[in-house]
């Protein structure tokens, strides 16, 4: 029989006698740090921060598994500006580690960015608040569809409301079409909804 | 506009009625019938899933199951409700990708004699490790050119004293062609089977929990890590730190098996899902930054 048994694992290594440290030449020691840091709140400053520089990808992961796992203020604070990162896969991941953070502790910084200059930032805000488990989630996303000025922020928000699955959220898509009468990609989107629920009902 | 009140509370209860709209709603979508027997059952992971979803009525998760358009919850939920007992060969497509692919390009530079590793994490009580080991012996065609470890752990000590005792139910074996039955079972009292000792004594049983750093560090590294149908039962962050887990104790080019409705890239970018002719399972990539030490 070609299987065997293992031979007796040997103990693991003692750690090194120097921690490891988020600026090491080796990535995988850049990623021990980072894990190593998962449970210190007063990290999430010097986590968020390597962010800007690092390039591996499990690297980049082990630090936003650590801020996940803090969740404080800190950490979210740390992570939304990256929102206005060009690298994009940054930009989801952030998105991505900030919907699995306390809702509460990310609320104030949602209500902050949806009013950001750039409209991109803005969209990304409410692709994260569309996700987020949070009281004031169908408040944020019809407060983008009726006030936001940019039609491709109120469309990324309609988006969150139809995924909501709520048909309460029609009327509210429908003051959308008010807004925007000529733009056929809102009359098209607003269509589509109705034909979901009608579909689904 | 009305909404939910704040989530702080628990989820609102099941009514009768509520109970019953919500199983019409699961038997026609998915054929799944639930009892009123059940109804604890059911309520228990309907009130997790309100919870995750910040939800604060049954009625209000209903509607989310029923117009969601991705359909992502409704997989979630059904998830939760059809995890049930395991058996062998249970999704079989799985261990023919093993036997017909994967293995094959993990050896492929690999000389004859060299070890490979394998872990089935969540064994439960073992019916996937031993499904795993009657796979390669019957159907790998090189298994006798390599030396193959097989682990496998679980969290739950109760569950891992019986898959290391290797008595199973009939039904356990219902999947089982009869020879095979025949060629690694020996009868064990009235309708109950055992694994060959042979069988039982190839495979390392361990205590291991997949979110603890020091428990996971001292494991090897594999080749190919099983994972089916456990991560369900973990939060985003127990997912997320479970794959990092899985990406540090793989070779690079190892794989990694989820269950038929799990995926990877809902925990982690770091792994490469492989399209194989049987299933498609993740893989860490071969240029990877820095193995572990």
């Amino acid at each position: 029989m070609p299987l065997i048994k293992s031979t007796p694992t040997p103990p693991p290594s003692p750690e090194p006698a120097r921690p490891p440290r988020l600026d090491d030449d080796a990535p995988a020691a850049r990623r021990r740090a980072a894990q190593a840091l998962a449970g210190q709140p007063d990290a999430a400053p010097a986590l968020c921060a390597r962010l800007a520089h690092e390039t591996d990808a499990s690297v980049r992961e082990a630090i936003l598994t650590a801020l996940v796992r803090i969740g404080t203020a800190d950490a979210a604070a740390g992570l939304f500006p990256y929102l206005a990162s060009e690298d994009a896969a940054l930009r989801n991941a952030v998105i991505e580690t900030v919907q699995q953070m306390p809702p509460d502790t990310v609320a104030p910084h949602v209500e902050a960015f949806l009013d950001d200059p750039d409209s991109d930032v803005r969209i990304f805000t409410v692709q994260l608040a569309a996700r987020l488990a949070h009281a004031s989630r169908m408040d944020w996303l019809a407060r983008a569809v009726e006030r936001d000025p940019h039609v491709n922020v109120c469309l990324a928000a309609l988006e969150g409301l139809v995924e909501t699955g709520r048909p309460d959220v029609l009327p509210i898509l429908e003051r959308l079409r008010d807004r925007f009468p000529d733009d056929p990609v809102v009359a098209f989107s607003v269509d589509a909804a109705h034909r979901r629920f009608q579909a689904g009902a | 506009m009305n909404r939910s009140p704040p989530d702080d509370g628990d989820p609102a209860p099941l009514s009768p009625a509520d109970y019953e709209r919500l199983c019409d709603f699961l038997r026609a979508r998915t054929g799944l019938s639930f009892s009123e027997g059940k109804r604890y059952y059911v309520e228990r992971r309907l009130t997790d899933r309100m919870k995750a979803r910040g939800l604060s009525s049954p009625r209000e998760y209903l509607d989310l199951l029923r117009f969601q358009a991705s359909g992502e919850e409704l997989q979630h939920f059904v998830n939760l409700l059809t995890v049930n007992e395991t058996y062998f060969f249970r999704e079989r497509y799985q261990l023919d990708c093993l036997v017909r692919s994967a293995l094959d390009e993990v050896v492929r530079d690999r000389p004859k004699g060299e070890r490979i590793r394998i872990w089935s994490a969540g064994c439960s009580t073992g019916e996937e490790p031993y499904s795993i080991a009657i796979a390669l012996l019957e159907y790998w065609n090189k298994a006798d050119d390599y030396e193959i470890e097989l682990h496998a752990s679980d969290i739950d000590s109760r569950v891992l004293a019986r898959a290391r005792e290797g008595i199973y139910e009939a039904r356990s074996l219902q999947y089982l062609p009869p020879a095979l039955v025949a060629k690694y079972f020996t009868p064990a009292g009235p309708g109950r089977w055992r694994i060959i000792d042979d069988l039982r004594a190839s495979i390392d049983f361990s205590h291991v929990n997949l979110v603890d750093p020091d428990a996971t560090r001292a494991i090897p590294l594999f080749d190919v890590i099983f994972c089916r149908n456990l991560l369900i039962y973990f939060d985003d962050i127990g997912r997320r730190e479970a794959s990092a887990m899985f990406y540090e104790a793989l070779v690079p080019g190892g794989f990694v098996f989820l269950g038929h409705s799990e995926s990877m890239s809902r925990m982690s970018s770091l792994f490469v899902p492989r399209k194989f002719p049987d299933a498609i399972i993740y893989q860490k990539p071969r240029e990877t930054g820095g193995a572990r030490p």
